[in-house]
């Protein structure tokens, strides 16, 4: 089976790119949705494998507020996507649970490794929950 | 030297002082001149106060003790004022006002001195000339100070004034700051959007000739939007340490293109150089044409090797970026300025437009590029 992916990114054709470059890597994309809410609520509803999250999003609340809700109710690796790394951005994702980080734009294979090393933490995690 | 410290004073303060110095010797004059009103002056004919006290020792020292005090306390703020008005005369308005104070207060601090003297010496008259003397100044302060309140408030209003402006100038100059940061944020954004393009319009084709050319436009694409992260986060929004941007745009460039069967490895030697975004954006374009190149074409058989890019600075702002390999060289019959490439052809156009000078060299192994160029460093 595929890893599930959801992207929250406002930028739709930067969605359609990690749209693209998933499918590749062999990742199903279950959606593509461009506010925090709606991210939340898909993320909580369909429980993906991954969820790959901008920072900058539409409507009242921003990816790092999106992250944290959606960490608090479901066990699932987040990577920020952004193109903010100012030092305030910077802290406040340092206070939320996380497993990478992608400056956009991105690079053709650091998306790939980033992703991996998301998935692999996440996956060590998880087992050592379960002992 | 005594024209200097305390006694350093402006030209008014020193008439001033000038003017009370005389108006002293004149007062004085009549009782050093006339021995008749120094003898009044000075007479004792009456009872020292120390009989009214009767002679208590705890009530005398009481008075004595208290009065000195008082007498040196009023003389210490009188220097403090006199100090003050010295020292920040040009900022402190009424400060001709504050200098009568002093004079005010020393008079006031002069008749507690005679009270101590009078306690065993029952000099009087004298006692009351210098009340006499600080009734006249106590009256003139007392009658000029009420004048001077208008003018007081109003400096008053005005320094609140210019405390808003300040404080508004603060807002502005914060508002200007967010702006230009949501510039170059919006800027960024936008380079990312062209570059999802070039990588969309790329997997529509299976031409490896044209997935190339959109590789290449999306790394030049990118070193652009490099800039602007870096602005994005520098202190001043206008100006990045080349330095640092051009390390990470060839590791960017070097993680596209290399693949794991040609492990090139990079060795950067670079001096920190504060450049403006203009300056930058050409200088990053024309580093991601040579380190493409490098190794588009430097390392064909899957040899791998070593790209090193140097940059360094000397007086007067000169600067030398250089980026060398170790792989196959440049073709015999290359001429840099004719080729058709589109590489060399845009390395050419950026050096011209930096006003710098483009060099290829032959190495053995290898290729060595120059280019030099000045960096203009205006402002602070």
């Amino acid at each position: 089976m595929y890893p599930r992916v959801l992207i929250v990114e406002d930028e739709i054709l930067i969605a359609d790119e990690l749209r693209e470059r998933l499918a590749r890597f062999g990742f199903s994309v279950i959606a593509a949705v461009d506010s925090a809410e709606e991210g939340i609520a898909i993320a909580t509803r369909e429980c993906p494998d991954l969820v790959l999250m901008d920072i900058r999003l539409t409507g009242e609340k921003d990816g790092v507020e999106a992250a944290k809700e959606i960490r608090q109710q479901l066990d699932v690796p987040i990577v920020y996507l952004t193109a903010y790394s100012d030092q305030l951005t910077m802290e406040r994702v340092k206070g939320t649970e996380y497993d990478g980080f992608i400056l956009k734009p991105f690079q053709r294979q650091e998306l790939e490794s980033t992703i991996e090393v998301a998935m692999q933490r996440h996956a060590i995690r998880a087992k050592q929950k379960t002992e | 030297m005594i024209s200097s410290g305390f006694f350093d004073i402006s030209h008014s303060a020193r008439r001033q002082f000038q003017a009370i110095f005389a108006a002293t010797a004149l007062a004085a004059s009549p009782f050093l001149i006339l021995p008749q009103l120094r003898r009044l002056m000075l007479a004792t004919s009456f009872l020292p106060h120390l009989y009214c006290y009767l002679r208590n020792p705890a009530l005398v020292w009481t008075h004595v003790v208290a009065d000195s005090l008082i007498g040196v306390s009023y003389l210490a703020i009188s220097v403090t004022l006199g100090y003050l008005v010295h020292k920040a005369r040009r900022d402190i308005p009424f400060h001709w006002m504050l200098l009568a104070f002093g004079m005010f207060i020393i008079a006031c601090g002069s008749t507690h001195f005679m009270e101590v003297v009078t306690v065993w010496i029952p000099v009087y008259v004298l006692s009351a000339a210098v009340k006499v003397v600080t009734a006249v100044l106590s009256l003139s302060t007392a009658v000029v100070l009420p004048w001077t309140v208008p003018r007081v408030l109003t400096l008053v209003r005005q320094a609140k004034a210019s405390e808003q402006v300040t404080a508004q100038l603060r807002a502005s100059e914060e508002r200007k700051e967010a702006l230009l940061r949501e510039v170059h944020h919006r800027v960024k954004n936008n380079l990312s959007v062209i570059c999802s393009l070039f990588y969309l319009q790329s997997t529509r084709t299976k031409d490896a000739g044209a997935i190339q050319i959109f590789r290449d436009m999306e790394d030049r694409v990118r070193s652009m939007a490099l800039v602007h992260e870096s602005l994005y986060s520098s202190e001043n929004l206008a100006r990045i340490d080349f330095s640092e941007y051009a390390q990470a745009l060839a590791k960017d460039i070097l993680s596209s293109h290399g693949s794991p069967r040609v492990p090139v490895c990079l060795k950067c030697e670079m001096e920190p150089i504060i450049m403006e975004a203009d300056l930058a954006v050409p200088c990053g374009l024309i580093l991601t044409e040579l380190i493409s190149n490098a190794l588009k074409h430097g390392f064909p058989n899957d040899t791998g090797g070593e790209v090193r890019m140097m940059l360094r600075s000397r007086p007067q702002g000169e600067c030398t970026l250089c980026v060398e390999d170790n792989g196959v060289g440049i073709p015999a019959d290359l001429n840099i300025d004719s080729s058709p490439s589109l590489g060399l052809r845009l390395v050419r156009s950026l050096a011209h437009q930096i006003r710098g000078r483009f060099e290829l060299l032959k190495l053995d192994p290898g290729t060595s590029a120059h280019l030099r160029f000045t960096v203009d460093h205006h402002g602070p």
